[in-house]
């Protein structure tokens, strides 16, 4: 596995719009409806999953990591970190998995990311707060995961359509 | 692996509806867990009594019914558990602070007899508050 | 992929060494200053900010009790003479709040406490007579203290009373400890955390899960509560008649907090008075001063400290629970508790 020139920028501009849309949605606070400290709606999510589809899962996965530790370095807490990074990996995996099935579009693939997404954040919550009750939380935000998958799915198929004759997955950089 | 290939699928397929069903499901599974008509029934209280610091009994209060003695400091309590209920029937005890505390039954609550050294705490009930004063 | 599985490993380290899990909770109680104390905290500073709060709750009682041959207040109380700063400092908080509660609040009742014995195993109603005799030594002119003059080396402060009289901290003692409890969490670090030292309740920060705490004023009158209030950061302390109390021969019920004025216990009109304020020692002195006063002396005193504010709820007799409006967003109703709510206007 090696990162040509080309990948490896497009990793870290990918990188770097993840972590500006996870400071942009710091903006629109989860935290109003669902009071746990960390719960995001998971825009940057858009980023994994189109890197999921142009890059692959290694790329979409180191992408990931990128942003969630520099998020977590910005914000200076480590609960934060866990919570981002938690919900994220949950997120990745689900959708490695989703992918694979050829049947599901890009919105199938983001939903169940997103589902996991906040799957992972509440596991994470019980781990840092030592406290189960916050399970509660769960429907409300698997609800609000249906409206953001459905966006991060409308958003990468926009984008997917628009940067098809780029190439950005052309053979020579694939595995 | 050549997982992209193939051409991304852009728009939504009848799949997409089995994950969304999914996600429904385990919504509404968590919700029931959590919401259903079970979750607010009476949550267990453990009935804890502590004798000069040291942890005599602890147990569910339902199953600690009856008339228990606890005696420390040269001081005898009597302690009835009856209908979810603790009450200190009968001390020894100068104050009678004890005695006149009445029953608890919420989680959190404790009656507290100080020459003896004991204290009975009910605890349990998520819903209950963090501290008492009074 | 070995070099993605070293990566993966070298995140984990990074990992386990940033990620924090739970908040770490920490509990203790004791039996001190004749009443039970528990103490909760979280945070990693925890274990000793709760050792050195139970040690400093043991020190302050050593220094404050009455009944200690070898504390401050006996050595006041028995002659007069060298007592820590401390306890001086103590002193002029506690005729401070006498003066500024008009003597609702007043730490030289003692020998009328003695005299009905009121929290001895034997309580009994004196005659008038005898009140009358001892009326005359409560207040705050017969209390005298100050630096020694001379500052030598291993200078000290003194403190004596008149004859016959004498002081009892108790009432003001466990605020005070609570404040230095709050003074030693935040040294250890403890962002969250409960101290409940019999009555004296300080909330330290938020909860763990950020929300503020949930105390539960104790219904007077039930087995329940008659309210709760979210707080963070605050003190709250609860006086009231209904906890101690002895029923005298012709039936009279008589509780355990003495009207400085009158000399006997305080017919109020309150059965419990809850303080909040950021200040545990004050908000000790004025529960006891506010539920001395009544309901209407209450309201007018509590109006008058507009410039230093400070929360109450009230619960009368008659079954109304009246609070300040400072309190509406703290303010939840309990159900099963009966009283009719009103809030006061400013």
């Amino acid at each position: 596995m090696k990162f040509s020139v080309k990948k490896l920028a497009l990793c870290a501009i990918l990188a770097a719009l993840a972590l500006g849309l996870s400071t942009l949605e710091s903006l629109f606070p989860v935290s109003l409806a669902v009071p746990l400290p960390g719960v995001k709606l998971g825009l940057a999510n858009i980023v994994t999953v189109f890197a999921l589809y142009v890059l692959g899962p290694v790329e979409a996965l180191a992408i990931l990591v990128t942003r969630c530790l520099l998020g977590g370095l910005f914000s200076g807490t480590a609960t934060a970190l866990v919570f981002s990074l938690l919900g994220g990996l949950c997120a990745m995996g689900v959708m490695i998995l989703l992918q694979r099935s050829r049947r599901l579009s890009v919105y199938g693939v983001s939903i169940g990311g997103a589902a996991a997404h906040n799957a992972g954040q509440i596991l994470a919550a019980v781990i840092t707060l030592g406290n189960t009750m916050v399970v509660g939380y769960l429907p409300f935000l698997l609800a609000v995961a249906l409206a953001t998958g459905s966006l991060t799915g409308f958003v990468v198929s926009l984008l997917l359509r628009a940067t098809a004759h780029l190439h950005l997955n052309n053979q020579s950089d694939n595995r | 692996m050549r997982s992209n290939s193939s051409p991304a699928k852009t728009r939504p397929t009848p799949w997409d509806a089995l994950v969304v069903a999914a996600v429904v499901l385990l919504g509404a599974l968590t919700a029931l867990l959590f919401y259903g008509p079970k979750a607010h029934a009476d949550a267990p209280l453990t009935c804890v009594v502590s004798v000069g610091g040291q942890v005599a009994d602890a147990a569910p209060l339902a199953s600690f019914s009856g008339e228990h003695t606890y005696s420390h400091n040269g001081y005898t309590l009597t302690v009835f558990v009856h209908d979810g209920q603790v009450e200190v029937l009968h001390s020894d005890c100068p104050g009678q602070d004890c005695v006149r505390s009445g029953a608890i039954s919420r989680a959190g609550q404790s009656l507290v007899c100080l020459p003896a050294q004991v204290v009975i705490h009910l605890e349990g009930a998520v819903d209950g508050p963090d501290v008492i004063v009074g | 992929m070995k070099r993605a599985l070293s990566l993966a490993a070298a995140l984990a380290l990074v990992l386990s060494l940033t990620a924090c899990g739970a908040p770490k909770k920490a509990e203790t109680s004791l039996f001190a200053m004749d009443t039970y104390m528990t103490l909760v905290a979280y945070g990693d500073g925890a274990d000793e900010a709760l050792t050195e709060s139970a040690r400093a709750i043991n020190e302050l009682e050593q220094l404050l009790s009455r009944t200690r041959e070898d504390s401050d207040v006996w050595r006041i109380n028995h002659g007069g003479g060298k007592v820590s700063s401390e306890t001086v400092q103590l002193l002029a908080r506690a005729l401070a709040f006498s003066d500024e509660t008009g003597g609702a609040f007043d730490i030289t009742v003692a020998p009328l406490v003695d005299l009905w014995a009121i929290n001895s195993d034997h309580p009994h109603v004196p005659s008038q007579a005898e009140i009358d005799a001892l009326l005359p030594l409560v207040g705050s002119e017969h209390v005298s203290f100050g630096a020694r003059e001379s500052a030598a080396p291993g200078s000290y402060d003194v403190a004596y009373v008149d004859e016959g009289c004498a002081i009892d901290l108790g009432g003001i003692a466990k605020g005070y400890a609570s404040d230095a409890v709050k003074e030693i969490f935040a040294a250890h670090g403890v962002k969250s955390g409960t101290v409940s030292l019999g009555g004296n309740v300080y909330v330290c920060g938020m909860r763990p899960d950020g929300k503020p705490w949930n105390v539960a004023v104790q219904d007077p009158q039930g087995d329940g509560y008659a309210c709760i209030l979210s707080l963070s950061d605050t003190f709250v302390v609860t006086s009231g008649g209904y906890q101690r109390f002895f029923t005298a021969e012709d039936g009279t019920v008589y509780q355990h907090i003495i009207d400085p004025a009158t000399g006997a216990p305080a017919r109020s009109d309150l059965l419990s008075v809850t303080v909040i304020c950021p200040d545990g020692t004050r908000a000790d002195a004025y529960s006891t001063a506010l539920y001395v006063m009544g309901e209407e002396a209450a309201v007018g005193f509590w109006r008058l400290q507009q410039d230093d504010p400070f929360e109450a709820v009230l619960i009368t007799a008659d079954g109304r629970l009246v609070c300040t409006p400072g309190l509406t967003d703290h303010f939840t109703k309990q159900e099963g508790a009966s009283y009719e709510i009103q809030f006061l206007s400013r």
